[in-house]
């Protein structure tokens, strides 16, 4: 066994954390800058654009870079968000603890006063949470502010142009009737009709007009409203940050107004609701918010009819379709997924008949047996009398599979593992369509609305087991094309009722794909929690603002009420003892990671030339906050109107109330808890101890005095 | 062809304590195992060196079984520890870190090893009679009747081991849920002789801890469950679910690869057979009312889908370590062939419910009697997952020791500081006659006294791994922490605030002294006083039993280890 110390005054656990996080800073915000992670060894490269898969495509051998992609594996298993949080906090709480050790603060007062601290912010920041019926009640209700907002609408639009690098668009969710969907740029003005019958384009800011019942239209448009947005000519998002990506949700707006004619529609109040949230959880990225907002109005069309209202992750599922423009994703009611031209074909005999539909939940080859299911070894088959025809290996399955395919009138296959080539042949040839890599839930979808029952082996089917009434046609993009990707074809499988959503995610550049769809799914999964956790924070950097006025309140507390507490604080007379005296160096370094946090993502959205810069605006407003008394009242002052860091003259000064952003609750709570618990973590180990055949390697290397051997 | 080689002679070692590469060794996994201990301790990571799974911990079981060493002498010590934890569970670090200061103490005495030994066994008698008797001042009793002290002794077990990360809140929570699962598993109806049933940890791992919980009964997981319905179980005319509990592989592979070849004729299939005589099972088992049937292995899906055609519930996969609570849970027997199946081994259940807890789904088994309980733990990541599940076991392990011997001793290094009060009082009140018996002159006895107490003491200063000062007081004998950074001060008062127990406040003046050197310090030293248990909140307790066994162990190896003359050792 060797074993090395690790616990000299500079740790190099927490310096292996620090720099790991370093790569991460551009990560951190809705403004985040792709990276390309380029290996030397095969010259590959990969595009990444958050915090997994950075560390997925890092090599992390120390003890200290385990612990941090385990860390955020968890985060992302569980949330979804908050990994690029977690690690950039990881990294600037692991700064801090250092500087701490250096002032020789020992470590048990760190610890002790570093999680005291971080669960005395998390019940302070409670107060900035709001209820998800309340947002529902204020998104909603300041957006049936007809006129007020128009002109200024016009005059930010000049104003920006004093910016011209960033292209800020600016977006009121949900107009009133009158004040149709601003439509930002000129040439697509004459597409307004367009827009107007697209019940799930983006923010549903037409609801109110459609009515989907019918395809009865639509467009009672006042043309001044129509006329007289068109002509800002730049949006904002409703993100405290400026993105450009509002440019492609426009067109893309355009592109589906046909696919979508079908689609449900909303009617102003609650549904919007969910629509609004989900805006406002966003925090800018346009493309998977359009999709999400679909997503909510469908599921809110068929919990009409079930009448009950939830938004149900599992009934979500993506394609990717690489090759097509990215204003062509767009939501499609039932299951999309990629097929072989030759399967594709088959689809032509379907045409409009109810399928008949069966699921398996294994391999469809010969050589497939359940998991668990131990091949003998020790049987030896005697062949009597030898012909022709039985010596084809695999033909007398293959025909008795067919047959029984055949006999239960099996038109459609969905399997969950692979599928032999030559049955796959032979179904196609019997107009059997077999769709293999199908994932659990989508067979657990299925296999409810069609009554199908799935089994592992064909020899096990009986009438009960086949399911009925699914549909298949080609997936068609928003114009009515049919989508010939080369050696993949998008085909679309529905039944009657069927709550399953495919979000078609597109792209012409293959390495965005991965991207997109990360970003999708956070985006799905933000709503998710926010709906689980029945409440939000107020977003846009308010929580870490309260979380640094509140310890500077705590630093500043006087000694003696402190030690009093002390003792009964941490249970432990072993842990209190030394506390106190080195509570407001280390409430300090807490208070770090987070004005950090803040000057970081100023920086990284352009609000701020420099951290420093960055930093002063901070300390700024935290002086403005403990001036006025109440820190909580000046931030819910200052947020309530919009973005607080954003700077204060901005062109949108006066019209904040429609810029909401929240976050979530539970996901931010828990990525500064497992950040801390990591850096904790660390900073409490004093030594590795590596085991294995590694030992020897060590014993014989140029490192060895670095290591003590028992 | 094949090539001899000589035989290797064989390694002989003289006086193995006195060569440098093994006292090197041992001060070194002294320094580890000192380290770790206390709620301050300080985190090892355990890895492979290339990238595979790393363990944080700090605790002796997970530290031990990992290290291997070059030198048999600390394979002694190690072995020792290792089967005081299996059969204790807690108290290893206790025992190690004794075991070594005993060691080192005792070799640094200019004594002969065998009048050391006879010295140190006749002082771990009075210890152990001392521990045993009702004026021990260090132990208290635990009152079953109230969850007060039980709550302390199970969270000073949580807080001792700091890689479970747990804040205040946590601990609290987690504290009554392993009180909780404890007393569940308690039988109800006690007759002669009564059996403590089982709780079973449930992983879900990356949820917060204050998620976990508690539930009667047993949870098997089974991801298919999603893709059915939750279905409705049949029961028998006495309202009961009727269970029969499989040990043998239902998958339908049921031949032995080891022994033998089986030739069959083309045409015939084994597997088709297999499945005849898995479905004729299931044809019994419909008959037999049975409305569950758990399996540990694998079951075939054709026999999954008849039993559910027949409203059966089928689970597999229920894995080893379930099957003993399972089987004392429905008073089943296990059923080890397919081909034999009586009627008297099936068990019943009250009821079964399908339960989702984060992303899994779980067939929960509510018996009529609860003695078998699931504790669902949840903790943010892997490495403190695992470290809390071991610092859980322990607990329940604690506690189960503890009904037995309704004890606990002052914990937070007290109980040690106390006992090396006692025993320097004790030491200078022995009769000669007591020397004579020990044939050891009065000296030597002291000396090796002296050595005893500073092994006990040291372990009581392991607990502070910041710079500071341990003291303890002339009265109760117990152990004090003073941070460091303040000079060195006659009046100690000012700077004490409560005893490493928690038992003591600073309320009266009890003559503080250094615990560390200051090792020729007069032994004259009134006995150490008891003091009046009043109902403290948060006290630091340790298990009676572990504490005991600990103590014997640790002097018992040491004497072994110090008696040790020569290692023989085979090369080949």
């Amino acid at each position: 066994m060797a074993f090395r110390d690790v616990n000299a005054r500079r740790h190099i656990g927490l310096q292996q954390l620090s720099s790991l996080a370093l790569a991460g800073r551009t990560l951190l915000g809705p403004m985040k800058s792709c990276k390309f992670i380029v290996d030397e060894s095969t010259n590959e490269s990969t595009l990444i654009c958050s915090a997994v898969r950075l560390l997925e495509s890092l090599d992390l051998t120390s003890a200290a870079g385990q612990l941090l992609n385990e860390t955020i594996q968890a985060q992302n298993k569980e949330f979804k968000t908050g990994m690029s949080t977690l690690l950039f906090l990881a990294g600037a709480w692991s700064n801090a603890v250092v500087e701490c050790l250096q002032q020789n603060v020992p470590v048990s007062a760190i610890v002790s006063v570093m999680s005291e601290g971080l669960s005395s912010c998390c019940e302070r920041v409670q107060c900035l949470q709001i209820s998800i019926r309340d947002v529902n009640e204020e998104l909603c209700s300041s957006n049936v502010r007809p006129n007020a907002f128009k002109s200024k609408t016009c005059q930010s639009g000049c104003d920006n142009l004093l910016n011209p690098q960033i292209l800020m668009y600016f977006q009121k969710d949900i107009s009133a009737p009158e004040e149709v969907n601003p439509c930002s740029h000129q040439e697509d003005c004459c597409n307004l009709n367009k827009h107007l019958v697209s019940p799930l384009a983006g923010f549903g800011s037409v609801g109110p007009l459609v009515k989907p019942a019918g395809g009865k239209s639509m467009s009672v448009i006042s043309g001044s409203g129509g006329i007289a947005s068109s002509c800002n000519k730049q949006k904002l998002t409703h993100s405290r940050y400026f993105s450009t990506q509002g440019k492609s949700w426009f067109s893309s707006q355009q592109g589906n107004s046909q696919g979508c004619l079908s689609g449900p529609s909303a009617d102003p109040c609650e549904c919007y609701g969910l629509g609004h949230l989900a805006m406002a959880l966003s925090h800018g990225n346009q493309t998977s918010l359009k999709l999400l907002q679909s997503i909510v109005a469908y599921q809110r069309e068929r919990a009409e009819c079930s009448g009950s209202l939830q938004f149900n992750t599992a009934e979500i599922v993506t394609c990717c379709l690489q090759g097509l423009p990215e204003n062509y994703s767009c939501v499609s009611p039932g299951f999309v997924t990629l097929v072989s031209p030759e399967q594709a074909a088959v689809i032509k005999y379907f045409e409009d008949k109810p399928l008949r539909i069966l699921l398996m939940d294994g391999d469809l080859t010969e050589q497939y047996r359940h998991l668990g299911f131990n091949r003998p070894r020790n049987v030896r088959t005697i062949l009597e009398h030898p012909s022709l025809q039985e010596g084809r290996a695999g033909a007398l399955w293959l025909s008795s599979m067919l047959d029984i395919l055949i006999s239960f009138e099996v038109n459609l296959v969905l399997v969950k593992g692979n599928v032999c080539e030559n049955l796959m042949e032979r179904c196609i040839a019997n107009s059997i369509l077999v769709i293999g890599s199908v994932s659990r839930n989508v067979l657990s979808v299925f296999g409810e609305v069609t009554r199908a029952q799935p089994v592992t082996y064909l020899t096990q089917l009986n009438a009960a087991c086949v399911g009925s009434g699914a549909q298949v046609e080609l997936w068609k993009a928003c114009d009515g094309r049919a989508m010939d990707l080369g050696e993949l074809v998008p085909v679309r499988i529905k039944v009657r009722g069927i709550p399953m959503l495919t979000a078609v995610l597109t792209s012409t550049v293959t390495s965005k794909m991965q991207l997109i769809e990360d970003a999708f799914w956070t985006s799905v999964y933000r709503l998710h929690h926010a709906l689980n956790d029945k409440k939000v924070f107020l977003g846009g950097g308010a929580v870490e603002l309260l979380c640094l006025s509140h310890i500077q309140m705590l630093a500043e507390q006087p000694l003696q009420t402190a030690n009093k507490n002390a003792v009964n604080e941490f249970h432990n007379s072993w842990l209190a003892a030394s506390v106190t005296e080195y509570k407001s160096v280390v409430l300090q370094a807490l208070a770090s990671g987070w004005k950090q946090y803040l000057s970081v993502v100023m920086c990284n959205t352009a609000k701020a030339a420099s951290e420093l810069e960055a930093c002063t605006s901070v300390d700024h407003h935290l002086k403005k906050a403990a001036d006025c008394g109440s820190p909580l009242a000046y931030i819910l002052k200052e947020f309530g109107r919009g973005d607080l860091l954003r700077g204060g003259s901005g062109p949108f000064a006066d019209h904040r109330e429609g810029l909401k952003v929240y976050d979530n609750v539970t996901a931010k709570i828990e990525a500064w808890r497992r950040a801390l618990d990591l850096v904790l973590l660390v900073l409490q180990t004093d030594a590795e101890i590596i085991t294995g055949p590694k030992k020897n390697q060590l014993l014989n290397s140029h490192m060895s005095n670095e290591y003590m051997f028992l | 062809m094949s090539r001899l080689e000589a035989k290797k002679p064989l390694l002989f070692i003289s006086e193995p304590l006195n060569k440098d590469t093994v006292s090197q060794s041992l001060s070194l996994l002294t320094g580890i195992l000192k380290s770790c201990y206390g709620p301050a301790g300080r985190l090892k990571q355990l890895h492979n060196g290339v990238g595979g799974y790393v363990c944080t911990t700090s605790q002796s079981s997970a530290i031990l079984s990992r290290l291997s060493v070059s030198h048999r002498v600390l394979s002694v010590l190690m072995a020792s520890v290792q089967n005081h934890i299996s059969r204790f569970s807690d108290c290893g670090l206790f025992t190690a870190i004794l075991c070594c200061s005993l060691i080192e103490n005792f070799k640094s005495l200019n004594v002969a090893p065998c009048t050391v030994i006879k010295i140190s066994k006749h002082l771990l008698s009075l210890c152990m009679d001392y521990l045993k008797s009702e004026a021990c001042g260090c132990r208290i009793w635990v009152d079953f009747s109230s969850v007060e002290t039980l709550l302390c002794l199970v969270r000073s077990i949580l807080t001792s081991k700091p890689a479970c990360m747990l804040n205040k809140t946590e601990v609290d929570h987690l504290s009554t849920l392993i009180l909780k699962a404890f007393l569940f598993t308690v039988p109800c109806h006690v007759e002669s002789n009564a059996v403590l049933g089982k709780c079973v940890i449930v992983p879900v791992k990356g949820r917060r801890v204050v998620d976990s919980v508690v539930l009667p009964g047993l949870l098997i997981e089974t991801p298919e469950i999603q893709l059915a319905k939750p279905p409705t179980v049949k029961r028998t005319c006495s309202n009961m679910i009727r269970i029969a509990l499989f040990c043998v592989s239902m998958s339908g592979d049921g031949f032995n690869p080891e022994e033998g070849t089986i030739t069959v004729h083309h045409g015939i299939s084994i597997e088709t057979l297999e499945l005849n005589q898995l479905l004729n099972v299931g044809k019994q088992l419909v008959n037999d009312e049975v409305g569950l049937v758990v399996c540990q292995k694998v079951i075939h899906p054709s026999l999954k889908q008849y039993l559910k055609e027949n409203r059966v519930i089928a689970v597999d996969r229920a894995g080893l370590s379930l099957m003993e609570p399972l089987s004392q849970m429905t008073g089943s027997k296990p059923i080890a062939s397919v081909h034999l199946l009586s009627p008297s081994c099936y068990g019943s259940l009250k009821d079964v419910r399908i339960e989702s807890f984060a992303s899994k789904h779980f067939v929960h088994l509510i018996p009529n009697d609860t003695v078998v309980c699931s504790l669902i733990l949840c903790n943010r990541n892997e490495t403190a997952w695992d470290e809390l599940k071991r610092t859980c076991e322990t607990a329940e392990h604690v506690l189960q020791l503890t009904i037995k011997e309704p004890l606990a001793l002052l914990g937070g290094g007290c109980t040690e500081t106390h006992l090396a009060s006692y025993i320097r009082h004790k030491s200078c009140s022995l009769s000669t006659s007591t020397f004579r018996d020990l044939d050891c002159s009065r000296t030597q006895y002291q000396l090796v006294a002296d050595g005893f107490c500073r092994s006990l003491e040291s372990v009581a200063c392991s607990l502070n791994h910041d710079e500071g000062e341990i003291l303890t007081d002339m009265v109760y004998g117990h152990c004090w922490f003073v941070p460091s950074g303040f000079p060195s001060v006659s009046n100690w008062s000012d700077l004490v605030s409560k005893c490493g127990c928690g038992i003591n406040g600073n309320t009266e003046n009890l003559n503080w002294r250094l615990l560390q050197g200051q090792f020729d310090s007069p032994a004259i030293q009134g006995c150490p006083r008891e003091l009046s248990v009043k109902v403290v909140d948060f006290l630091t307790l340790d298990c009676f039993a572990a504490k005991c066994s600990g103590l014997q162990v640790a002097l018992e190896t040491a004497n072994l280890i110090l008696d040790l003359s020569y290692v023989i050792e085979d090369q080949n």
